[in-house]
C-alpha cells in the first residue's frame, strides 16, 4: 500500500488561510491502513480545525466526507454535484489522490493534508516501512524476494557495502541491512549461487529517471 | 617509474594521501603535497571523504599532476550518474591522470549536506565495469570513443568484516579482480596480529594489497577510533604507549614507522600513509621505517 502520515496541523491551517468551507476528503484506501486520511482521521482532523477556527473567532464552515477510493474516476464522481460549494477541499488521500481531484475539479483548490512517503507495509500496528519504489524492472528474482533498490541506502546491487554491521545497515541501527537479509535467505534457501551472478548494470529509465510513467494496456482498454 | 609499474615489478610502493581542500585556495594543499615530494610514489587524493564536502578528487589530481606527482584519482558512486562519472574518467585521462580508485563512498547522511539527494546510479561493481567498458574504447552504450583511457584501477579492501561478512568481502575481492582491479587499499590497520590472519586468507598474487597506516595524533584519538570505527581495533598497549609518552607526537611517528615496517617485513607489497593534517611528518615515518 502507499503509506502517508499525516502534516502538522499548522501547516494545514496555513494552507487554509482565507477560506470558509471547507470539504475535509478521506479516501478508505491505503491512507485509511495507515491511519493518516480515513474516516477517523478525517474526523479527528475536522474537530481540531473547528476548535481552532472556533478559538480564533473565525466563522469556518468545515464539512467532512470519505470516498471509497481518490484514485478513480468513478469515485471522485461522487462529489461532482457539491463540490462548487466549499471553497476549498484538502484531500487526506495520497498525492495521487490529491492530483486526480485536483485534475477532475479545476474550479476548486484542491489541498494535500498528508505527506505520502511511500510503498510500504504495516510491520505493526503504527510501525510501516519501505518495500518498493517501483522501479520498473522487479530483480527480486535474483535477490531472495527481498528488493535492494528499496531496502538498501545506496541501491546496491551486487551484495553488501563495508558498512553492514550486526545486521543492521551503516546509516542507521533501527534499519536491518538490506543485504544482510538477502544473504540470509539465499543461504536459507541454498541459493547461494544467485548472489555469484553479478547484477548487470540497472537501467534507471523504467524509473523515475525516465520521466513520468504510464503503463498502457490495449488489451484491456475501453 | 609509474604506480603499475612498480605494482607490476613487485617493489614496495608508498602512497601517500592527501584531501583536497575545503575552498578554492590549493596553496597549503600544494606545499603539503610537496612535502612528500620524492618520498611518496603516488598520492590518493580522496573524494569527499566522509561525505564533506571539499574541492574534488579530479581536481586535486589535475593540481598534483602539474606539478609532477603522480596522483590517484578517486571515484565513487554516491554523487555522480554514469555520464558524469565517465566524463570525469575521460578528462582524468586526458589529463594525464594514470590511476583511478573506484570507492563506495559513505552516506550522504554523515557529511555535511545531510539534505542532498545521493545519487547511486551505479553500483560499485557497475563502477569498475564502466572503468572497464571505457578502455575497451567504447562507453557505456556501446559508442566508440576517439581516444582510449587506459589507467591503473584499484579499489577498496575492508579487513574489518567479520563472521560471514568477511566471506562475502573476500568473494567481492574476486569479482573486483575480474573486474580489472590491480590493487585495493584496506582500511587502517593497528592490530597487525589480526591483519596477518587476514591476509592468510588472501591470494597475495592476484592483487596488490595496500595497507593503510593512519598517523595517529593523541591517545584520546585512538581510544575514540577503537570505540567507535567499526572493524578497526587498536590494541592496548599502543594507546597506553602514547599516553605514557613525554613526546606523544614523537610516540605517533614511532607507532606509525613500526607498523610500516612490520608490513613491509610481512611481505606487503606497500603501503598507504594516512597523515591527516600532519604531512610534515610523513618523511620521519619513513626514515625510521627505513624507506
Ligand atoms: S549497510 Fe546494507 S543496507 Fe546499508 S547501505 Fe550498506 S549494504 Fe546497503
Amino acid at each position: 500500500m502507499i503509506v502517508a502520515k499525516q502534516k502538522p496541523i499548522e501547516e494545514i491551517i496555513e494552507t487554509l488561510k482565507g477560506y470558509n468551507k471547507i470539504l475535509i476528503l478521506g479516501c478508505n484506501e491505503c491512507v485509511t491502513v495507515c491511519e493518516a486520511g480515513g474516516k477517523k482521521e478525517v474526523a479527528v482532523l475536522a474537530s481540531a480545525l473547528r476548535m481552532y477556527f472556533m478559538n480564533q473567532g473565525q466563522e469556518v464552515k468545515i464539512e467532512e466526507a470519505t470516498l471509497e477510493r481518490q484514485c478513480d474516476h468513478e469515485y471522485l464522481e461522487e462529489i461532482r454535484k457539491t463540490v462548487d460549494q466549499y471553497d476549498a477541499v484538502l484531500s487526506l488521500a495520497c498525492g495521487v489522490g490529491v492530483q486526480f481531484l485536483a485534475e477532475k475539479y479545476m474550479h476548486t483548490p484542491i489541498l494535500p493534508g498528508v505527506d505520502t512517503c511511500f510503498m510500504g507495509v504495516t510491520e505493526e500496528r503504527g510501525v510501516w516501512s519501505e518495500r518498493c519504489q517501483g522501479c520498473g524492472q522487479c530483480i527480486l528474482a535474483w535477490t531472495a524476494g527481498i528488493c535492494p533498490v528499496s531496502r538498501c541506502a545506496k541501491r546496491l546491487l551486487n551484495g553488501p557495502c563495508g558498512g553492514s554491521s550486526k545486521g543492521k545497515c551503516e546509516i542507521n541501527k533501527e534499519v536491518p541491512c538490506a543485504w544482510q537479509i538477502i544473504i540470509d535467505r539465499l543461504n536459507e534457501l541454498g541459493r547461494m549461487e544467485d548472489y555469484e551472478r553479478l547484477i548487470p548494470i540497472k537501467d534507471w529509465s523504467t524509473e523515475r529517471a525516465g520521466g513520468p510513467r504510464k503503463v498502457v494496456r490495449e488489451d484491456v482498454r475501453s | 617509474m609509474t604506480l603499475q609499474d612498480r605494482i607490476r615489478s613487485g617493489k614496495f610502493v608508498v602512497l601517500g594521501e592527501f584531501e583536497p581542500p575545503k575552498g578554492a585556495d590549493f596553496s597549503a594543499y600544494l606545499k603539503n603535497a610537496n612535502l612528500s615530494r620524492g618520498r611518496v610514489h603516488a598520492v590518493v587524493v580522496p573524494e569527499m571523504a566522509n561525505a564533506v564536502l571539499k574541492a574534488s578528487s579530479l581536481g586535486g589530481c589535475a593540481y598534483l599532476q602539474r606539478e609532477g606527482m603522480e596522483p590517484v584519482f578517486q571515484l565513487c558512486c554516491r554523487d555522480r550518474n554514469r555520464l558524469a562519472l565517465q566524463a570525469d574518467i575521460l578528462s582524468a585521462a586526458a589529463l594525464g591522470i594514470r590511476n583511478v580508485m573506484a570507492v563506495p563512498g559513505e552516506d550522504v547522511r554523515f557529511g555535511d549536506h545531510p539534505q542532498a539527494r545521493a545519487v547511486n546510479d551505479l553500483d560499485l561493481m557497475g563502477l569498475l565495469e564502466t572503468l572497464q567498458k571505457l578502455q575497451t574504447g567504447k562507453d557505456l552504450a556501446g559508442i566508440e570513443l576517439r581516444g582510449v583511457p587506459r589507467f591503473c584501477v584499484g579499489s577498496t579492501l575492508d579487513t574489518g568484516a567479520s563472521g560471514g561478512l568477511l566471506n562475502i568481502e573476500l568473494e567481492h575481492l574476486k569479482r573486483k579482480i575480474d573486474l580489472g582491479v590491480e590493487f585495493v587499499v584496506t582500511n587502517p590497520i593497528f592490530d597487525l596480529r589480526r591483519f596477518e590472519q587476514f591476509v592468510r586468507r588472501l591470494d597475495a598474487k592476484q592483487t596488490a594489497v595496500f595497507p593503510t597506516v593512519l598517523l595517529l595524533k593523541s591517545a584520546g584519538m585512538a581510544r575514540y577510533i577503537d570505540r567507535n570505527i567499526k572493524g578497526i581495533s587498536i590494541p592496548s598497549e599502543m594507546i597506553r604507549d602514547i599516553q605514557k609518552a613525554p613526546d606523544k607526537p614523537q610516540e605517533c611517528i614511532r607507532i606509525a614507522a613500526n607498523i610500516v615496517a612490520r608490513l613491509k617485513d610481512m611481505g606487503m607489497p606497500g603501503v598507504l600513509i594516512s597523515t591527516v593534517g600532519w604531512e610534515d611528518k610523513l618523511s620521519q615515518i619513513l626514515d625510521q621505517a627505513n624507506i
